[in-house]
C-alpha cells in the first residue's frame, strides 16, 4: 500500500504542495478518512483541460525509531558467508526453488537414463566398450538394464532383419512412456553395408520411431555418449510434449 | 556384374593330379565309379555324378583307408541354366588328409540324397543349402527353414537370379523430388517434399514469402521468452 | 502324529510332471546375441532344445559376389566381428593361392601378431561374458576390457578401426606400421599376461565358478568330431588338432608354441583352454616380434590394379578364435568372386548344442551356451 501511492503519480497539479504533504505522511496515518481525502482533494483542484505537470515522488522516509546501535549490531550477526567454495544456488536460488515442474520432471528424466541391454551385432561390442571401465556410461546416471519393462531408452545396435524387425517392434511397445530410441550405427540407422540385400530392413526408423541417430560402423564409445548427451538436451527441449 | 566381367568368365580348366594324391585311394576303393580328379588350389577336387555321391560319401567315411570323419563344409554353386553344384568338403583325422567332392544337380531337379545320415554336422549345411538355393536333400530328418522364416520356402537369396537392390533404390532416387536440404527422405513416410511446378504465380509468390521470413525472425525470440 | 508324517510322505512322493516348452530369445541378456532357443523341460531337467538361428542373416556371401576382391575383404570384419583380424587373414590367404601371390616377410608377421593379439581380445571378451554369464556380474568384464582397450588403441593406431580393420591385402598389408610398434607390442604383451593373470586368479579357483561349470555341457571327442565341432571346444575334449600346428598357413610353423587341450570336454575345460591359449598367443607374439624384419615391403612390387585370379577354387581353412573358420572361394576369371561361401565356425559349434545342453538343468543351458563362446553374425552370416 505504501509502495503504490509513493509510485503513482499525483492526477493533478498542486502549487502549494498541500496535496503532496497528505501522501508523504500517508504512512503515518492509516485511517480510511485520510486515504479517501488525498484523491477527493487533487480532484477538486484540478483545472480541466490543463495538462497536469510531472511532480517527483516523494522519498521514502528512513524509520526515526531505529537506532544506529541496533544496525550496527544487526551488521554484527550477519551470519558468515562461505567465500570458497560458493555454490551456485545460493546466489541464484535463494532457498526456494521456482521451476515449471515438467523442467523438474525432464531434469530427472535425463540423468537416469536406463537402456535396455539389447545388443544385435557388431555395435554391442562397443555399447558393451561404452558401458566398461574405459569409458564408464555410469557417470552420465546410464545403467543398463535386461528388461525392457523399466527401460526407458532402447540402443538398436545393430543390423535389424526382416526376420528380427518383430522382435524389435515388440520390444519397444512393451517399454514403458516415455520412450526414446537410440539408432546406434549405419546398420541400424539404414542397413549400412547390407543395405542391398533383401532380407535386411533399411533402418530401424521403418518400424520404430527414432530419437537420435548415432553415426558410424560401429560408432566410437564416445560418439554413443555424444548420443546420449544429444538425448539428454532433446527430453529438455520437449519437456512439454511427452508425457 | 559388368559385361565385360561376364565375357571374361569361363569354368576352371580340369588339371589331373599327380599320381599319390587322394584320387588314387578313391579310385582303388571304388574302381567302377566314374570319377573325374581335379586338382585345386589346395585340395583335390573329385567330380562325380548326382546318383554316385551317396556310394562315394559312404566310402569316403567307412572306408578305413580314407576314414573321412569331419565334414568341413557342405555348400552350393549356382550355375544357373547350367544346375546347381553341391560341394563337400571333407577332412580326415586319423589320416590328416583332405578332399573336396562336387556333383552338379539339374535346374529341374535339385534333389540329391543327404548326408546328414554319415556326418551329424551335415544337418544344419543341407537346411542352410536348402533355404539359400533349394536344393532338396532327400531322407533329411528336418528339411525346414534355418536362416529364413520358417513359412518362406519359395525365395532362394544365393541364387544368381535374385538380384541385390539397385543402387537407386538406397542412395536417394538420383538427386530426384525426395531429395531435400534435410537430406534423403524415404518414399512413403509421408514427408515428401511435392515438386512446385515453375509457374508464374509460384514466380509470384515467392517474394512474399521471402518477406515473411524476417517478421517471422523477429516473432520467434518473443516466443522462446 | 498323523499330522507330522504328512511331509515326509509328500516329500518323498513322485511328482507327475509334463513337458513344458520355453522360449529363451531372440532378445534375452544371455544368449549373446540374437539367437532363440525353445527349451523342452520336464520338472527342471531339459530333454529337448530347438535352436532357431538367421535372425542376423544378412547375406555378407551374396554382397561379396557384387564387390571386387579388395572390396570384399570389409565384410570379412563384419562376419566374426570379435576376429576380425583372423576373418581377414584366411579371406586374403584363399585369394592369394587363387591369384599366385606371395606377401613379403614383413607383411607375413604384421599379419600374425595382429591376428595373434585379435585372438586374445576375442578370448578376454570371451572370459568377461562367461563370468557375467555365472554370476560374477560386471566384474569379469570390467577386468576383461581393461586389457582389451589397451589392444584397441594399438588397432586402431595400426589400421584406423578399433573393430572393423580392412587392413590386411591380398598380397600384403594395406599400409605400413607406425614407428613405434616394437614397443607397443612388446609393452602389451607384458599388460596382456598381468590381465590374464587376473582373469585366472578372479575365476579359475572361484568356488561357485567351478561348481556352475564342471560337469556340464559334456561332450565327448566322437560326438564333437560327427558334429564337425572346431576349436577350443574340440580341444577341450582331448582332440590335440589346431590348425596352425596340424597344417600350419602363413608363417605358424616358425614359432613355438604348445595346444592346450582339455580331459573331461566339459565346460570348465573349454574356459581353461581358451585361457591357457592367451599365453600362448602371448608366446607366438613374443617370438615374433624377435624375428620381424625392421625394414622391408609390405606388399609385392607389382600388384595388378584390378585382382583378376585365375579360374579355379580353393577352401582355404584358418584356426580363428571360435574354430576352423572356411573361405571357399570360386573364381571364374572376373573381377568379383564367383562364390563365397564362409564356414562359420560358430554355426558348426552351434549344432551340437543340443546334444550338449540334453540332460541337464534350466540355469545350466545359459552355461554351456556361454561356453561354446558363439558371434551369432558368424552364425548366420
Amino acid at each position: 500500500m505504501e509502495v503504490n501511492k509513493g509510485q503513482t503519480p499525483e492526477p493533478g497539479e498542486t502549487p502549494e504542495g498541500a496535496a503532496a504533504e497528505p501522501a508523504a505522511e500517508a504512512p503515518a496515518a492509516e485511517t480510511p478518512e485520510a486515504v479517501a481525502a488525498a484523491p477527493k482533494a487533487a480532484a477538486t483542484e484540478s483545472v480541466p483541460g490543463r495538462v497536469p505537470e510531472p511532480q517527483p515522488l516523494a522519498e521514502t522516509p528512513v524509520p526515526a525509531r531505529i537506532s544506529l546501535g541496533v544496525q550496527l549490531e544487526e551488521a554484527r550477526l550477519t551470519p558468515v558467508e562461505l567465500e570458497h567454495p560458493k555454490a551456485l544456488y545460493r546466489s541464484v536460488l535463494p532457498g526456494i526453488l521456482q521451476v515449471p515442474a515438467d523442467y523438474v520432471i525432464a531434469a530427472a528424466r535425463k540423468s537416469s537414463l536406463w537402456p535396455m541391454t539389447f545388443g544385435l551385432a557388431c555395435c554391442a561390442i562397443e555399447m558393451i566398450a561404452t558401458y566398461m571401465s574405459h569409458h564408464d556410461l555410469d557417470r552420465f546416471g546410464i545403467v543398463p538394464w535386461p528388461s525392457p519393462r523399466q527401460c526407458d531408452v532402447m540402443i538398436v545396435a545393430g543390423t535389424v532383419t526382416k526376420k528380427m524387425a518383430p522382435a524389435v517392434k515388440l520390444l519397444y511397445q512393451q517399454m514403458p512412456n516415455p520412450k526414446w530410441v537410440i539408432s546406434m550405427g549405419a546398420c541400424a540407422t539404414n542397413g549400412g553395408p547390407y543395405t542391398r540385400y533383401d532380407r535386411v530392413l533399411q533402418g530401424v526408423d521403418k518400424i520404430v520411431p527414432v530419437d537420435v541417430y548415432v553415426p558410424g560402423c560401429p560408432p566410437r564409445p564416445e560418439a554413443l555418449m555424444d548420443g546420449f548427451i544429444a538425448l539428454q538436451n532433446k527430453i529438455m527441449e520437449e519437456r512439454g510434449h511427452t508425457g | 556384374m559388368s559385361p565385360e566381367d561376364r565375357r571374361r568368365e569361363q569354368d576352371p580348366p580340369i588339371v589331373p593330379p599327380e599320381p599319390g594324391t587322394i584320387a588314387d585311394l578313391f579310385a582303388a576303393a571304388l574302381p567302377d565309379l566314374a570319377i573325374t580328379p581335379n586338382q585345386g588350389a589346395l585340395d583335390v577336387i573329385l567330380i562325380v555324378g548326382r546318383d554316385d555321391v551317396p556310394r562315394l560319401l559312404e566310402a569316403a567315411k567307412t572306408d578305413p583307408k580314407l576314414a573321412f570323419d569331419f565334414l568341413r563344409n557342405l555348400s552350393g554353386v549356382d550355375y544357373e541354366a547350367e544346375g546347381i553344384d553341391v560341394v563337400y568338403h571333407l577332412h580326415s583325422y586319423t589320416h590328416g588328409h583332405d578332399v573336396t567332392v562336387k556333383a552338379r544337380l539339374p535346374v529341374d531337379d535339385l534333389h540329391i540324397k543327404t548326408a546328414s545320415a554319415l556326418w551329424r554336422g551335415a544337418d544344419w549345411h543341407e537346411r542352410e543349402a536348402r533355404d539359400m538355393f533349394g536344393v532338396i536333400f532327400d531322407g533329411h530328418p528336418n528339411l525346414v527353414p534355418l536362416l529364413l522364416p520358417d513359412d518362406m520356402d519359395d525365395h532362394f537369396p544365393l541364387r544368381k537370379d535374385n538380384p541385390l537392390a539397385p543402387l537407386e533404390e538406397w542412395q536417394g532416387t538420383a538427386l530426384g523430388a525426395n531429395v531435400s536440404e534435410a537430406g534423403y527422405i524415404p518414399p512413403g513416410s509421408g514427408f515428401e517434399v511435392e515438386k512446385v511446378e515453375a509457374t508464374p504465380e509460384a514466380a509470384e509468390a515467392t517474394p512474399d514469402a521471402v518477406e515473411a521470413t524476417p517478421e517471422a525472425a523477429e516473432v520467434t525470440p518473443e516466443a522462446k521468452e | 502324529m498323523a499330522e507330522s508324517q504328512e511331509p515326509e510322505t509328500a516329500l518323498n512322493q513322485e511328482f507327475e510332471t509334463i513337458d513344458l516348452n520355453i522360449n529363451i530369445g531372440p532378445q534375452h541378456p544371455a544368449t549373446h546375441g540374437v539367437f532363440r532357443m525353445v527349451l523342452t523341460v520336464d520338472g527342471e531337467v531339459v530333454v529337448d532344445v530347438t535352436p532357431h538361428i538367421g535372425y542376423m542373416h544378412r547375406g555378407a556371401e551374396k554382397l561379396s559376389e557384387s564387390l571386387d576382391y579388395r572390396q570384399a575383404i570389409g565384410f570379412q570384419d563384419r562376419t566374426d566381428y570379435l576376429g576380425g583380424f583372423n576373418c581377414e587373414l584366411c579371406y586374403v590367404q584363399a585369394v592369394e593361392k587363387l591369384a599366385g601371390l606371395e606377401p613379403p616377410q614383413r607383411a607375413e608377421y604384421i599379419r600374425v601378431i595382429l591376428a595373434e593379439f585379435n585372438r586374445i581380445t576375442s578370448h578376454f571378451m570371451f572370459l568377461g561374458a562367461f563370468g557375467t554369464d555365472l554370476g560374477v556380474f560386471g566384474t569379469a568384464f570390467t577386468y576383461a576390457f581393461r586389457e582389451r582397450e589397451y589392444i584397441q588403441d594399438l588397432f586402431e593406431e595400426v589400421s584406423g578401426d578399433r573393430l572393423m580393420y580392412a587392413y590386411f591385402r591380398p598380397g600384403g598389408v594395406a599400409w605400413d606400421v607406425p614407428a613405434n610398434f616394437k614397443e607397443r607390442v612388446r609393452w602389451l604383451t607384458k599388460q596382456a599376461r598381468l590381465g590374464a593373470d587376473d582373469m585366472d586368479k578372479l575365476l579359475t579357483d572361484n568356488e561357485i565358478f567351478i561348481v556352475r561349470t564342471r560337469g556340464v555341457g559334456v561332450l565327448s571327442v566322437e560326438d564333437a568330431i560327427d558334429y564337425g565341432v572346431t576349436g577350443p571346444i574340440l580341444r577341450a575334449t582331448g582332440m590335440d588338432y589346431d590348425l596352425r600346428k596340424q597344417e600350419p598357413y602363413s608363417i605358424y610353423d616358425r614359432f613355438d608354441f604348445d595346444i592346450p587341450v582339455g580331459t573331461n570336454g566339459d565346460s570348465y575345460d573349454r574356459y581353461l583352454v581358451r585361457l591357457e591359449e592367451v599365453r600362448q598367443s602371448l608366446r607366438i607374439i613374443e617370438q615374433a616380434i624377435e624375428q620381424m624384419p625392421d625394414e622391408g615391403p609390405i606388399l609385392p612390387e607389382r600388384l595388378p590394379r584390378a585382382l583378376r585370379p585365375a579360374a579355379g577354387e580353393v577352401y582355404m581353412r584358418c584356426e580363428n578364435p571360435r574354430g576352423e573358420y572356411g573361405i571357399y572361394l570360386v573364381s571364374r576369371g572376373g573381377t568379383r568372386p564367383y562364390r563365397l561361401r564362409i564356414r562359420g565356425a560358430s554355426f558348426c559349434n552351434l549344432s551340437a548344442l543340443r546334444q550338449m545342453t540334453i540332460g541337464h538343468y534350466i540355469a545350466d543351458a545359459v552355461t554351456i551356451l556361454g561356453s561354446t563362446d558363439i558371434v551369432l553374425c558368424e552364425v548366420d552370416r
